[in-house]
């Protein structure tokens, strides 16, 4: 496997995230020259046919992180992950796909939404504690988060936690579960990111990447 | 038996390493005329507090004494130095270059690879000049320092801080917004930066290169402050390219780091291997009128270990050097101090070892010689090292640099 080599001067090493924004971050990628291909297969990296960038296939979570490092000089990555990781990249431009909402949702019945108060010992399951505690924290709300990985919908109904703080694109999954929208936290889209020494080192072939992303130029 | 997060060891051989680049540090510091000072690592912390910004407050270890008085960790060194200079320093005549070589702490949540809790700066702090020369020489002094360490391409980012307050100023933000966008240009966020509808906030913070990047500036730029910086600018890219360093020197008008820290000129040096600077600093002339004397100053640091992370990744690994054994004496107290006074570095061995066992030791340890001296007898072991063992003995360079 060729080792990736963010210092190649002319190379952009781009971290992309595998799973639901992938088809729209490669599409994208498509559009502003880089040949990146449809499928990844059970390939980690590839080295576009033209030499001119190469590609690391990751968790999208660990996105952040290999920008941070310099491992990659720059990603794709959806704006909740940023909120949860706390790495230190610049967000040069928002691509606009991979909408989504981060919201606290609970059951129907509990009628949260219409402005029943919380129970006193509130239980709230997450995937993404980071957010929810600054959430809970700035309203003043003693919680219990509790951390899942998956299935958190299913927390409220089984007795769990009282309500979820969970990523909702449609709007289906709550929908099924009869659980509704409390309150919004945030909305995400897919972002550009770039590691802030790396920006300057690759000043040239980032900017040119970032302008052809966006379509228009970047300075006035 | 576990080292607590963000705190490492440093065995001999990485330890010469580190020490090395302390030294060409010191050297360089000495070769620009300034005088190292030491302060203690822990100081009270209503004093420290003067001088850190927010966010150096807040990554502060802190703690109490018995009489609960409380204290914090050095997490750098310029505000200790600052205090230094206003209390015991106060009567001597300005200019002060005044250097240091230290540790310093800082409590990072998730300590990483160039954020370690416990770390070394080497800098220097220029006291009294408020002028265009004490930028260049802080400048210019980093950059040989890169070179004189090994990284003789790394790369300089300058900018001023009044020019981003130039802009700032002409779209009439209220105080709140402007700190955000100062913010958000600091971390290039452009997408945040975008949400203000100014689109020149934007074309600035992506704004990087030459005299060109200054001359874009000046026609947004309104206060004769920050048109006064970008003067400052173009003067000292100037003076760079003169100096041959025109290449390695860029404009980067959203090089902020610290917000709070810094009021005119200010840089960072990296090499595009490490996802973070190596060095940097600027000017902070508020610093020390905080401690209740008026004095300008400049300053830079760089942080070592970060410099051993840039050279191991080029492939300067550090070697497993052997310590150097000159000679290995048995038996006599006499011959070891005479042999040490002859400027060797002497290893005695057991007092009960056969002459094959001392060759042995020799040859493992690669000792080109053995003396013995054993019932007033002194005898000098003949040692038959593999070339390859034979260990040159390294040229002590003036200058610090490695051998």
């Amino acid at each position: 496997m060729p080792i990736p080599s963010p210092a190649h001067a002319d190379r952009l090493v781009i971290a992309m995230p595998k799973g639901s924004l992938y088809p729209d971050a490669a599409e994208r990628l498509r559009k502003a020259g880089i040949d990146v291909p449809e499928d990844t297969g059970r390939k980690l990296t590839v080295v576009t046919p033209d030499g001119k960038a190469e590609l690391l296939f990751l968790r999208p979570t660990d996105v952040p992180a290999y920008v941070e490092f310099g491992a990659a000089d720059c990603g794709i990555v959806g704006k909740d992950v940023l909120w949860e990781s706390d790495r230190h990249v610049s967000e040069l431009a928002d691509l606009g796909f991979g909408y989504c909402r981060l919201v606290v949702a609970a059951r129907r019945i509990d009628r949260y939404h219409e402005g029943a108060p919380f129970p006193t010992f509130l239980r709230v399951a997450t995937k993404f504690t980071r957010s929810a505690e600054t959430y809970f924290s700035e309203r003043d709300l003693p919680v219990q988060l509790i951390p899942l990985h998956g299935s958190v919908e299913l927390s409220p109904l089984v007795g769990l936690a009282d309500a979820i703080v969970d990523l909702v694109a449609t709007g289906t999954t709550l929908r099924e579960h009869d659980m509704v929208v409390v309150d919004e936290i945030a909305e995400s889209t897919a972002r550009f990111v770039v590691n802030p020494v790396r920006f300057r080192a690759k000043y040239d072939a980032l900017m040119s990447l970032l302008e052809r992303l966006e379509g228009r130029p970047i300075t006035v | 038996m576990r080292l607590p997060a963000g705190v490492r060891d440093w065995l001999p051989h990485e330890l010469v390493r580190k020490r090395e680049i302390e030294q060409t540090m010191r050297a360089l510091f000495g070769r620009w005329a300034y005088s190292e000072v030491a302060t203690p690592s822990f100081e009270r912390f209503d004093v420290l507090e003067i001088g850190l910004g927010r966010e150096l407050t807040k990554e502060s270890f802190r703690f109490a004494d018995r009489r609960a008085t409380a204290l914090a960790l050095r997490p750098e060194m310029t505000t200790p130095i600052a205090r230094l200079v206003s209390t015991r320093m106060r009567e001597d005549p300005l200019p002060l270059r005044l250097s240091y070589v230290a540790t310093a702490y800082r409590y990072y949540e998730q300590p990483q690879e160039g954020k370690m809790r416990e770390f070394t700066q080497a800098g220097v702090e220029l006291i009294g000049p408020g002028g265009l020369d004490a930028d260049a020489e802080a400048l210019f002094m980093a950059i040989e320092a890169m070179d004189e360490v090994g990284l003789r391409d790394a790369h300089f980012d300058i900018n001023d801080a009044a020019i981003v307050d130039g802009i700032l100023d002409g779209l009439e933000l209220d105080p709140e917004a402007m700190r955000a966008a100062k913010g958000f240009m600091a971390d290039r966020n452009i997408v945040a930066l975008r949400a203000f509808e100014r689109p020149e906030l934007v074309s600035f913070a992506m704004s990087r290169g030459g005299r060109d990047v200054t001359a874009r500036a000046r026609t947004i730029c309104r206060t004769s402050a920050s048109l006064a910086a970008l003067d400052r600018i173009d003067t000292l890219f100037e003076r760079a390219a003169k100096l041959g360093h025109g290449s390695r020197v860029s404009i980067d008008l959203a090089l902020l780091r610290d917000l709070e820290y810094y009021t005119g000129f200010l840089f960072e040096g990296y090499v595009p291997e490490v996802g973070f600077s190596l060095c940097g600093g600027g000017r902070y002339d508020s610093l020390l009128p905080r401690f209740g004397y008026d004095a300008a100053a400049v300053g830079w640091t760089a942080e070592i270990e970060r410099l051993l992370i840039a050279l191991e990744r080029r492939g300067k690994h550090v070697d497993r050097k052997r310590p150097r054994v000159d000679v290995l004496v048995m038996g006599s107290d006499v011959i070891a101090a005479r042999e040490r006074a002859a400027g060797n570095v002497v290893r005695f061995a057991g007092a009960t070892l056969t002459d094959e066992e001392l060759l042995a030791d020799a040859r493992a340890h690669g000792i080109p010689r053995v003396v013995v001296a054993t019932n007033g007898t002194l005898r000098e072991l003949h040692v038959e090292l593999h070339p390859s063992e034979r260990l040159p003995r390294p040229v002590v360079s003036r200058k610090g640099e490695g051998s």
